[in-house]
């Protein structure tokens, strides 16, 4: 569904992602994982149009993706929650969600996806007419979530949903991704809690200093020598 | 409490109109006075039968009514005796004062009862009552010989360019400091289009429309090459452009159009073969004066109806309808804006545009469609206000202009149209109506007792003879206010919901967290 092609992107004269390549399949839950500054987020941004790549290229089923505007990359079908959450803070968590169907016109669907999103986030119900910035961290994060499935994504990108959250909320939320994955979205998941993300991933990419250095299902993964020791951190 | 106080401020306010306009004033003043005030404590009071509010909001009518009364009486037989003036007589002055304190303590009693009735209800009766005094203001005002109908269309024409600026400003969070040129481009198009300056004369009917789309189009011209800048930038390059357009306009008064293809295409393929062109160059305007430079383009067709005729200056009550048809269509417009996608898009790109556009929403033609939307309404005020004064003059666009719309914008609460009514109207009212009332008020006092007092001091005697014109401190005044607004209530004087949570955030922040807490 999604794939990357020896994408090269720059910061200016850092060379941040050097030849990724990598590929998520319809109905998978792929999970990117690697240290800060590894270009995990690099990675997204490029996906998103927000950085472009220098060469390389981004196909989503098979349509080339690193020419467009943002706003087009988001109205064909990838959403994205993305890292610091980008909630819109002044407008109440209903407005937010509202705002994810943005590019949607079919009212019925949209109505029923807010079910949807509410029954996954029974939170997000609660401060309904709350504004956004006065919620909590964890509840922030759902709305973000909540707020990327109201496009009805065909590809959710996740970007380190796990950031700043209890342990408990943690679980939480990565139940809610098994589930959403369960009812149809592919996910491509960017996390640095490397043991959560290979415990709910199909397969799974490291990234260290923009190079995939090693890739494979996310059970092996989480066996391999190298991976338990940088990023599972158990000798 | 808070109450009383706010009904000692408006009732010294009224008793200050009084001291400047005098005679019949005190009859409209105490009207108006009545009415805005029931509107300022309405909101803060609670629910509940509308014969209870009335009655809890006894003391305030007292208060504000019998400082107007006081001070309305002390400047007939006191005041006017300082600065040379008649006082009216008795003819004038019982009826003038019963009608404005009795007057105006019975609209704040309903204004205030109408609060006890539902929400509904209660809009449809301030919409009656503001309706009403709409309606009857430019009435009364012939009848009583203030005067004012011809300034407060000025202040009209000033709230429909704030609503427009409030489009880009407010509800796009775009901030636009050269917004006078749009207005420009309005007025020099009607200007254009319908004087003797170059022949053409279109009916103001139909000039106004165009006025609008030439300002819409400007607006897209004008926000294209500021999109990629974002804050400060922005409103550096809105301030290059509303420079540039005024002096744009000043110097169209030798225009020469020609044809292309008989003038440079067709000569030019010819000569690039070595012919000599046979051709006659086609020329469409020679030498034309569009804007006749520092002088201005005068006169100006004005609008005709059947029935009414041209409108006139002697007549304004025509213009004032106009005006003020002119607005509730443009309320009409904007509220359907703001509720539509496209308001919701500017609302999303105010808030953070990256993630706007990761909601599929293109900030590039949002943008451009909040510059063009802001700048058609100033069209209209343009053509409004270049067939008002039936003239345009360069100097009626400069950067103060744009300040000005601004300040009112702001004055009145960002991103809320009501708001931004009532900052327009008190802003320009100021500027057109009470400074001039009040230097002529300080030029008789000081003619009639303060100068003759101080006759045997040469020295002083000249210095207040040159700085007592409070026009000369008009600047001074108007910053003065800003200052005072920005530090007691930032968020204006009618605050948008959201805005006033962003500047006060911090105080409501402890109450979030509490109610949080309580709740799990």
């Amino acid at each position: 569904m999604l794939e990357l092609k020896e994408v090269h992107t720059y910061y200016g004269n850092i060379h941040a992602l050097k030849g990724i390549s990598l590929r998520v399949e319809k109905g998978e839950i792929v999970t990117l994982i690697g240290s800060n500054g590894a270009g995990k987020s690099t990675t997204l941004r490029t996906i998103q149009g927000i950085n472009r790549p220098r060469s390389g290229t981004v196909l989503l089923e098979g349509t080339a993706l690193e020419t467009l505007p943002p706003h087009e990359i988001a109205r064909r079908g990838v959403a994205q929650s993305p890292e610091g959450r980008l909630i819109f803070p002044r407008m109440t968590v209903l407005e937010n969600l509202e705002m994810g169907a943005y590019t949607r016109k079919d009212k019925t669907g949209i109505k029923d996806d807010l079910e949807r999103v509410f029954t996954l986030f029974p939170r997000l119900k609660e401060r309904i007419g709350q504004k956004g910035g006065t919620l909590s961290g964890g509840e922030q994060q759902m709305l973000a979530m909540a707020r990327a499935l109201m496009a009805r994504p065909r590809i959710l990108l996740l970007d380190e949903p796990s950031m700043g959250l209890s342990p408990i909320l943690v679980e939480l939320i990565f139940d809610t991704i098994v589930t959403i994955n369960k009812e149809g979205t592919t996910i491509l998941l960017v996390e640095q809690n490397a043991l959560m993300a290979l415990s709910i991933a199909n397969r799974g990419y490291v990234i260290q200093t923009g190079e995939i250095i090693l890739t494979d299902t996310a059970p092996n993964l989480k066996n391999n020598e190298m991976v338990r020791k940088s990023y599972l951190g158990i000798e | 409490m808070r109450n009383i106080r706010l009904s000692v401020l408006f009732g010294v306010i009224g008793g200050i109109l009084t001291f400047l306009f005098e005679g019949w004033s005190v009859a409209v003043v105490g009207i108006l006075m009545g009415i805005s005030l029931g509107l300022a404590i309405s909101g803060q009071l609670k629910r509940k039968e509308p014969a209870k509010l009335a009655l809890d909001v006894l003391p305030s009518a007292l208060v504000s009514c019998g400082i107007l009364l006081i001070l309305s009486l002390l400047q007939n037989y006191v005041i006017t005796g300082v600065i040379g003036h008649s006082p009216a007589p008795l003819e004038v002055m019982i009826p003038a004062n019963l009608i404005g304190v009795l007057g105006g303590a019975l609209f704040l009693l309903i204004t205030v009862a109408l609060h006890g009735l539902s929400e509904g209800q209660e809009r449809i009766g301030r919409l009656v009552l503001l309706g009403l005094v709409v309606i009857a203001f430019p009435f009364v005002d012939n009848f009583t010989q203030l005067g004012w109908t011809s300034l407060i269309i000025f202040s009209l024409i000033y709230v429909l360019l704030g609503m427009g600026l409030n489009i880009v400003v407010g509800y796009a969070g775009l901030l636009d400091l050269g917004y006078a040129a749009f207005f420009a481009i309005g007025a020099y198009t009607t200007g254009i289009l319908s004087s003797q300056q170059d022949n053409i004369t279109l009916n103001f009917w139909l000039v106004i429309w165009i006025a609008a789309a030439v300002a819409a189009v400007a607006g897209i011209l004008l926000g294209a090459p500021t999109l990629r800048l974002r804050g400060d930038y922005l409103a550096i390059v809105t301030l290059g452009f509303g420079e540039i357009i005024p002096v744009i306009f000043l110097n169209l008064t030798n225009v020469t159009i020609k044809e292309p293809l008989t003038c440079w295409i067709i000569p030019g393929v010819e000569r690039l073969f070595g012919a000599t062109s046979k051709l006659s160059c086609n020329v469409i305007a020679n030498n034309l004066n569009l804007t006749n430079g520092d002088l201005g383009i005068n006169p100006i067709g004005r609008p005709a109806l059947p029935f009414i005729g041209t409108f006139t200056s002697n007549n304004t009550v025509p213009w004032f309808f106009l005006i003020i048809l002119i607005i509730l269509l443009a309320i009409f417009g904007i509220n359907r804006l703001r509720d539509s996608r496209l308001g919701r898009a500017w609302m999303a790109i105010r808030e953070d545009e990256l993630a706007a556009s990761q909601m599929g929403i293109d900030p590039v033609r949002t943008k451009l469609l909040a510059f063009s939307m802001g700048a058609t309404f100033s069209g209209f005020g343009g053509a409004f206000y270049g067939a008002y004064i039936a003239g345009v003059f360069p100097g009626a666009f400069q950067f103060s202009t744009s300040i000005i719309i601004l300040c009112a914008v702001i004055l009145g609460g960002i991103g809320n149209i009501y708001g931004v009514i009532v900052g327009g109207l008190v802003i320009e009212t100021a500027d057109r109506l009470f400074l001039p009332a009040l230097k002529d008020f300080f030029t008789n006092l000081m003619n009639h007792s303060v100068l003759p007092a101080l006759a045997s001091q040469k020295t002083l005697h000249d210095i207040v003879a040159q700085n007592a014109n409070p026009i000369l401190y008009r600047y001074l005044l108007f910053g003065l206010v800003l200052v005072i607004m920005m530090a007691v209530r930032p968020e204006g004087l009618i605050p948008n919901a959201q805005r006033r949570m962003e500047l006060h955030e911090a105080e409501e922040a402890p109450n979030v967290a509490a109610s949080t807490s309580v709740k799990s």
